[in-house]
């Protein structure tokens, strides 16, 4: 049964760590019936939240990986995307972003609005996620709403709008006063699933007066007729007040705001009812799609149930009974026995066995509407991946995915291990594009990338508790890179004619740096044929490219792979019978390697965009943090007591920063960073790390 | 060009030649105008000036918005490199990078002391050898006195070339024949050089005049104006 669009919802629940989302996501899921009882994160019973399906997240108390859960609520039908707060997994919060209409974004009471909230925040702009705000932990000692409601206006930029007062704060918070129906409500029963509604306390109706008023005036913006009616001073019916909230909230230039305890069971309906009122369902929000037909020219998806299906598959999870594919349908709709087309791969399936999640349980369903997120069992595919209705190519924009500049080796114990690991790490890599992983041909080592130490360690753990691989972990290592800052002739001859048939190539020409400009960024190598009056047969060509291709994946200064280098060949010589394309692949690998050595190469490495904040008093410390790291202060800006502090810093540097910057703040202070770009190592560097190479070369 | 040339060919040479030799370390310098005459692009020149030459530089802003200065700085350095023809252009900008901290201040009426502190803190903790400060967009005019000897001080401790760009915070402010704000004149004696920046209607160009030159000499052109297109200082 295809379920009324206007009906549903997908919304994501985003926040920083230990802002209570986990809770939150439990009590969503009690009230709307779904779970009998509910289980606290850091649980004395030992089950622990039903979300959080593995065993590690429960361990540390935070949430790896999105499940996607539905729930009823008012005869709604809502998908729960649950969305990771840590840093390193900011690849999983993107996609989980990309198939959401709108967010809850949790702020902690005490905490306010930290630097990961304001990542997270960012990226919701980058994708336009209306969302309301939850300020969660009222019952908590410190516990301020006000003062957050600022931050959100002054940190996040957002346009905040207090939808309710709390009534009490700390451990007299009672329940919260309704500022839409000007009630005060109150959460009676075991778990608050009770809802009474009364008269405002005495002592809060002129605040809530206040607020309300505060209310009306930031909503009228963005509805003349309720403008008019403010104007003429007429009573203002709720109908009005919430389309022109809603209105507001949609276009990204409102943000209603929440409040209570999850933990202590108080203002999570209303909230319920907020996401209902005031976030988008699928109609409302606009998609695109790429034409792979047409050029990639960009498509709007009308979210109509009779077009040909468009589905994207944003999360795989390994279940007992095989890969589970977590999908959002865009546009038509997905029916059991349907053949679809991954646009990816070109290759045809059908869909067999098609489910709803809730948290822990499944349920069968045979159709899956527009809008709709389900999952699919048994299809071989990865993440980001876009299904078609034959006929179509559209593919999803392709998302951001930031390059790995981290690696690890890992090495099994055993046999059994080995193959676990084997089955491990081929999940993960579908499951996390900036996950990769190969085998050093030269170790024979297995190695894996990722996009800091922490994402790299949750995988190592997952490996070890889920797929029982017993595994050794190697240093990190960073990934370098190699390059040229001059121009270095070359002619080679690669001859090999001693009886038999023999190999004869030669190639002559040049290497130069090469800067991409920004329309081919990824191009670090560009070919230039130059080759006159047949000195090299044409059919030999392409062979030149392969060779030098191959020689640019593996520098030799230290065996990293080689970036911005232009090879132009100009003149050669070749046999009627010898010459072959092996020949002229070897004679341009071996030409550029001697080449290479000429052309002044350097070392490079990736240089870190750090942003750290924290209180102005660690600011000092933090500077000097910085300053040991090879790092660069490029700005720094305060505000009230807060500091932040942009720097760009090596990432050889950076091991271990988490825990110098949490002794030297008392824990106060954060960081995220992300890869900004290669940078020349100085040579003091660059020849320890030559040094470290040949010792390990000799070693072996 | 090399950067060697392009620094004794700056037009900064003939303005620095006006004011006798340049402002010098322990000094306040002030740029003062009306508002959008062009006193931010001036004032990140004269930065840029100094970073061709490899010294350090702090820009203080109160925008609220680092990159908006940041992209003064390109911009500024893109427009004199390309227009010199300057060699290997991006490994001197790099290194204008690591010598150039911009410090922002979102606070509004923020302390002379904390911003004081905050540079002290850069300088010493981060070991970041400032030679020069530049405060843009500081509203000077409401600073008191004794303000302004902290600042005077923290200049003389740390020896550092200080610069501030000056445009009065209200409207309805006198102008002398220069462009400098009538609400300047309670600190003159503290400041070493003032320089007032006007647009002149026959020229069809905004004049840089010296108006008090470490107390000594009397107002004076400087011999250069400011470039109708880019605001850049030219002679």
């Amino acid at each position: 049964m295809t379920k009324e669009l206007k009906l549903m919802r997908n919304i994501g629940i985003s926040a920083h760590i230990d802002s209570g989302k986990t809770t939150l996501s439990e009590r969503i899921l009690f009230y709307c019936n779904r779970i009998h009882s509910i289980h606290e994160v850091h649980g004395k019973d030992g089950v622990g939240a039903t979300m959080d399906s593995m065993e590690l997240e429960r361990e540390r108390g935070i949430t790896i990986e999105s499940a996607a859960t539905s729930v009823e609520w008012k005869n709604y039908e809502i998908n729960v995307i649950d969305t990771p707060g840590h840093v390193d997994f900011t690849i999983e919060v993107e996609r989980s972003l990309r198939v959401l209409d709108g967010a809850i974004l949790v702020l902690c009471s005490v905490g306010g609005v930290q630097s990961q909230s304001i990542t997270v925040d960012r990226q919701m702009n980058r994708y336009k996620v209306p969302r309301i705000a939850f300020i969660n932990k009222c019952d908590r000692v410190g516990a301020n709403p006000y003062r957050v409601v600022n931050q959100l206006r002054e940190k996040l930029f957002l346009n905040p709008v207090m939808m309710e007062i709390p009534i009490g704060l700390e451990d007299k918070l009672e329940g919260v006063v309704d500022l839409m129906k000007m009630k005060a409500i109150y959460f009676d029963g075991d778990s608050g699933e009770i809802l009474r509604e009364e008269e405002i306390p005495a002592s809060l109706v002129a605040e809530a007066q206040a607020k309300r008023e505060e209310l009306l005036d930031k909503a009228s913006a963005f509805d003349d007729d309720l403008m008019e009616m403010l104007l003429e001073g007429e009573e203002v019916s709720n109908e009005i007040l919430e389309k022109a909230i809603r209105k507001g909230t949609l276009s990204l230039q409102l943000c209603p705001v929440f409040m209570g305890s999850a933990h202590k069971n108080k203002g999570i309906q209303p909230l319920l009812d907020g996401v209902l009122k005031y976030l988008p369902d699928p109609t409302e929000v606009t998609n695109r799609a790429l034409d792979l037909d047409n050029n990639e020219k960009e498509v709007i998806l009308p979210s109509d149930p009779e077009a040909p299906t468009v589905a994207l598959a944003f999360k795989l999870e390994d279940g007992q009974y095989g890969q589970l594919t977590y999908i959002r349908v865009y546009q038509g709709h997905l029916r059991k026995g349907d053949e679809l087309v991954n646009t990816r791969t070109k290759r045809k399936f059908k869909i067999g066995r098609l489910v709803k999640m809730h948290a822990s349980t499944m349920e069968d369903i045979s159709e899956a509407g527009c809008g709709d997120i389900a999952a699919l069992f048994g299809i071989d595919c990865a993440s980001g991946d876009t299904f078609c209705a034959n006929g179509l190519n559209y593919t999803m924009s392709s998302m951001f995915v930031p390059t790995p500049v981290i690696s690890l080796a890992i090495i099994p114990k055993d046999k059994k291990s080995a193959d676990n690991m084997a089955k491990a790490l081929n999940r993960f890599t579908k499951e996390d594009p900036t996950f990769q992983t190969y085998v050093d041909p030269e170790s024979n080592q297995t190695i894996i990338k990722g996009m800091g130490e922490l994402h790299l360690d949750v995988y190592v753990q997952r490996m070890i508790r889920e797929y029982k691989a017993d595994v050794e972990v190697g240093r990190p290592e960073v990934a370098y890179r190699e390059a040229i800052t001059k121009r270095a002739d070359f002619n080679y001859t690669h001859k090999k004619q001693t009886g038999g048939s023999g190999q004869f190539a030669r190639v002559a020409g040049y290497i130069e740096p090469f800067v991409p400009t920004d329309d081919d960024m990824d191009k670090e190598y560009q070919f230039v044929n130059e080759v006159k009056g047949g000195a090299i047969p044409s059919e030999y060509i392409p062979s030149c490219d392969k060779g030098f291709r191959a020689a640019m994946k593996k520098g030799p200064q230290l065996n990293f792979p080689i970036v911005g280098v232009r090879c132009v060949v100009n003149d050669g010589g070749w046999h009627p019978v010898d010459s072959s394309d092996m020949a002229f692949q070897t004679a341009a690998l071996a030409a550029f390697r001697e080449a290479f050595l000429q052309a002044a190469p350097l070392i490079l490495e990736p240089i870190m965009k750090v942003e750290v904040e924290g209180p102005s008093e660690f600011q000092g410390a933090i500077f000097g943090s910085i300053n040991q790291r090879r790092g660069i202060i490029v700005s720094s800006t305060e505000d009230h007591n807060t500091s932040t502090i942009d720097a760009e810093v090596p990432l050889a540097e950076m091991f271990g920063y988490s825990t110098v910057l949490r002794s030297l703040s008392q824990g106060q202070a954060e960081f995220t960073m992300e890869l900004d770009h290669y940078a020349k190592t100085p040579v003091s560097v660059s020849d320890e790390l030559r040094k470290a190479y040949n010792e390990k070369k000799k070693g072996k | 060009m090399e950067v060697n040339e392009l620094i004794k060919n700056s037009p900064i040479r003939v303005f620095e030649k006006s004011i006798n030799g340049g402002l010098g370390k322990g000094n306040i310098g002030v740029l003062a105008s009306r508002h959008g005459i062009g006193k931010t692009a001036c004032l990140v020149h004269i930065a840029t000036d100094k970073l061709f030459k490899g010294e350090h530089v702090v820009h203080v802003s109160f925008s609220g918005n680092v990159e908006h200065v940041l992209n003064w700085y390109k911009e500024v350095f893109r427009e004199i490199s390309e227009y010199k023809s300057l060699d290997d252009a991006f490994s001197v900008y790099e290194t204008m990078r690591e010598n150039r901290v911009v410090m922002n201040f979102s606070q509004k009426n923020i302390s002379v002391d904390k911003i004081i502190s905050s540079l002290t803190t850069l300088i010493q903790q981060g070991s970041f050898q400032a030679d020069t400060v530049l405060f843009d967009g500081y509203q000077l005019t409401k600073a008191t006195p004794e303000d302004v000897k902290k600042i005077k001080a923290f200049a003389q401790a740390m020896n550092i070339e200080v610069w501030f760009s000056v445009s009065p915070a209200l409207t309805d402010v006198a102008f002398d024949e220069y462009g400098v704000p009538e609400t300047m004149k309670p600190y003159l004696d503290l400041i070493d050089v003032l320089l007032g920046l006007k647009y002149n209607e026959e020229k069809s160009k905004v004049i840089m005049t010296v108006v008090q030159d470490h107390h000594k000499s009397p107002s004076h052109f400087t011999g250069v104006t400011l470039d109708p297109r880019t605001m850049l200082i030219t002679e």
